[in-house]
């Protein structure tokens, strides 16, 4: 049987064991609908091009299949010097015994499968829309096989005082596991949210999609972690809407894979709205880092600024795509976007592409793609002052990459990740 | 200290230092002088290290040992230090990292262990005072919109943590004011002991005022054409280079 005729009869399979009723039914059909249309990319297909995912999905994989796992609450990273609300999943399901709830006035945080049951109102106003409006292959079959995940809403006017930290744990190397995320930030609410990715088995494959409505005047600011992801193959879909006066902010922080592709997808649809989109990518043996970008200015007044550093050695390969789309009506548009890259190797490469679309007149649009190698005479000086060639080489990677590790607000996870980053680079300081 | 023979050197394919000689003993302090493009700076980059001077014949004897051999860490770790007339801007280290890491590699290299945070600290405070340095400047990039002074000072602020037998103070009072040239050069004084060496490569006599050298060499076509007493810098302040260049011309 080929995947696609698998995934068909599992679908089928699962569609039995839904009721019409459901919420979901409906969704989850249009979903698979759109999907069977879209099928898994090959690289021939443009926003593949690099990224020959499909190459990568073994034909076994079950998409609906779950290992279930009993794990200790000391056999993952807690990360027990951040203090967050931790929901724990495990293959995608939410595990209570494990997760932390930091109870907190007007901020609601669960599982989504029993909150698409019991949360209705908020369910059905927001499940399945974000997807709809870049309908992609991976959101796609996210959304027709959705079954647990986080679900965050924070109300109207709430400052959350404590960050949420979604701990999603894979370990199953059989299933492509679809786990999903909707976080809902109301008018002039404030919230961070942390989603950390860990692979715990030999290898894991998964396919994350988070929703993000930021509501008039709100702020998000979401850092996803991928540091613990050796052996893993994943696909990541980020979509966030960001009404007026609201701004989003996303942190990707990428040092281990074997195939992640990040698509991030941001609209700006109400006036005088920001978005701030960094990303660091660290590749080495025969990974590949891929990271997709679209931030679309529906509205007049708004500002974007994308800043993606990547680091490649040995054998790996970091893939960049920066969209800028500027609509007609996006008059006074402030949009900028950087891509660095350094190759710390001969064999290591980078596939970097801008891309502006824009329809207005009156905009401030501007890109820069820089790759490079380290400089020579950075790396002199430092040698000079008795520093071993490797370290000096280290000490300077180290500088290109603290550049967005310093944006993280939240002190704790930017020390972790500092310390992170050090002891990839063997540096002791 | 300091044995340069015959030393040719040259970069792109040009050569630079012709026939090259000089002798520097332990505690010494040597000023060399010279018109622009005469080699002078070649000469502090080749004794570091750097990859692109091309050394074509000549020997480099430092404590003993072949400098040349060395890679330009080594030669550091082993107590070689060059003050940079442009210190590069590194973003992202702060000084207090880096002088770290340097501290530490050169323990190191002498089978010593990491010097623990207490006493490095104690150390950068002891040595920022010698040039003025306040402590806010210890948590900023490496040199990253520093000024002139502040770049400089920093240089020699490096040096004296770093506690090296040979300083090489490449064009140091180059876009100093005054004031800054006063800091940076009671610095070096504090730094001049009987066991350490300076070499120092200046265009004016001016810094010559503050650091009084034991002997000044004149450089001209990449190599000494004359040395003297610290007098020498005088006459050359007085007279200019042109009576050098007619020296050289009369006796080829």
């Amino acid at each position: 049987m080929s995947f696609a005729d698998k995934i068909n009869s599992e679908f089928e399979l699962a569609e039995k064991n839904i009721s019409s009723e459901h919420i979901l039914a409906h969704i989850r059909k249009d979903a698979f609908t759109s999907f069977q249309k879209l099928g898994i990319p090959s690289n021939r297909h443009e926003e593949w091009r690099y990224t020959n995912i499909k190459t990568q999905l073994p034909e076994s994989l079950s998409i609906t299949g779950h290992t279930t796992w009993n794990l200790a609450k000391d056999g993952f990273n807690s990360f027990a010097g951040i203090k967050a609300t931790k929901l724990v999943f495990l293959n995608g399901v939410l595990n209570t015994g494990l997760s932390t709830i930091i109870e907190e006035t007007g901020v609601t945080v669960g599982s989504l499968k029993e909150h698409l049951s019991h949360n209705k109102g908020l369910t059905e106003k927001y499940f399945g829309k974000l997807v709809k409006k870049y309908e992609d292959h991976f959101s796609m079959l996210n959304t027709a096989f959705v079954n647990d995940g986080a679900f965050v809403h924070v109300k109207k006017g709430v400052t959350a005082k404590q960050p949420i930290f979604i701990i999603n744990l894979y370990n199953s190397p059989e299933n492509f596991t679809q786990s999903r995320n909707l976080i809902i930030v109301e008018d002039s609410s404030k919230l961070d949210v942390i989603v950390d990715f860990q692979n715990l088995g030999f290898s894991s494959y998964y396919n994350h999609v988070s929703e993000c409505f930021v509501g008039n005047n709100a702020d998000l600011n979401v850092t996803k972690l991928q540091t613990a992801t050796q052996h893993t193959t994943a696909v990541h879909t980020l979509e966030a809407e960001v009404e007026r006066d609201a701004k989003f902010t996303c942190t990707t922080i990428s040092l281990e894979a074997k195939l992640i592709r990040n698509t991030t997808n941001v609209r700006l649809s109400g006036e005088n709205s920001e978005a701030r989109l960094n990303g660091l990518y660290y590749g080495t043996g025969t990974s590949l880092i891929d990271n997709h970008i679209l931030v679309d200015h529906l509205v007049p007044n708004c500002q974007s600024n994308q800043l993606y550093k990547g680091i490649l050695d040995e054998e790996a390969t970091g893939v960049f795509n920066g969209k800028i789309f500027v609509k007609q009506d996006a008059q006074k548009t402030n949009a900028f976007q950087s891509s660095k890259a350094i190759l710390l190797s001969d064999e290591a490469s980078i596939n970097s592409k801008p891309q502006l679309e824009i329809f207005a007149d009156d905009v401030k649009c501007s890109h820069g793609a820089a790759i490079g190698q380290l400089s020579q005479d950075e790396v002199f000086y430092l040698r000079t002052r008795g520093i071993h060639e490797a370290d000096a080489k280290s000490i300077l990677t180290y500088a290109f990459a603290s550049q967005i590790i310093n944006t993280i607000t939240i002190e704790a996870l930017k020390v972790y990740l500092d310390n992170k980053l050090k002891e990839r680079l063997h540096l002791d300081f | 200290m300091l044995s340069i023979k015959n030393l040719n050197v040259a970069i792109n394919g040009q050569q630079i230092l012709k026939d090259f000689n000089l002798e520097i003993k332990t505690g010494e302090v040597h000023a060399i002088m010279g018109p622009n493009g005469t080699g002078k700076s070649t000469l502090a980059s080749t004794l570091a290290g750097k990859e692109a001077y091309e050394v074509l014949s000549g020997e480099v004897t430092f404590k003993g040992k072949d400098l040349l051999e060395m890679s330009p860490d080594e030669r550091a770790r082993e107590g070689v230090f060059l003050a940079f007339q442009y210190p590069v801007e590194i973003p992202g280290v702060s000084v207090t990292n880096f002088m770290k890491a340097a501290i530490n590699a050169k323990r190191r290299h002498f089978g010593l262990d990491p010097m623990d945070a207490k006493d490095f600290l104690k150390l950068m405070r002891q040595k920022m005072e010698l040039v003025e340095i306040k402590k806010e400047m210890m948590s900023r990039s490496l040199n990253e919109g520093f000024s002139g002074g502040e770049k400089k000072r920093n240089e020699i602020f490096q040096m004296a943590m770093l506690e090296p037998s040979l300083c090489i103070l490449d064009e140091t009072d180059s876009g100093l004011d005054i004031d800054a040239l006063r800091i940076v050069a009671n610095g070096i004084n504090k730094l001049r002991t009987a066991d350490r060496s300076f070499l120092v490569i200046t265009h004016y006599q001016r810094l010559l005022n503050y650091i009084v050298p034991d002997v000044v060499h004149v450089m001209f076509g990449g190599k000494i054409v004359k040395s003297g007493g610290k007098e020498l810098a005088l006459e050359l302040e007085e007279k200019g280079y042109d009576w050098i260049k007619d020296e050289v011309a009369a006796e080829a």
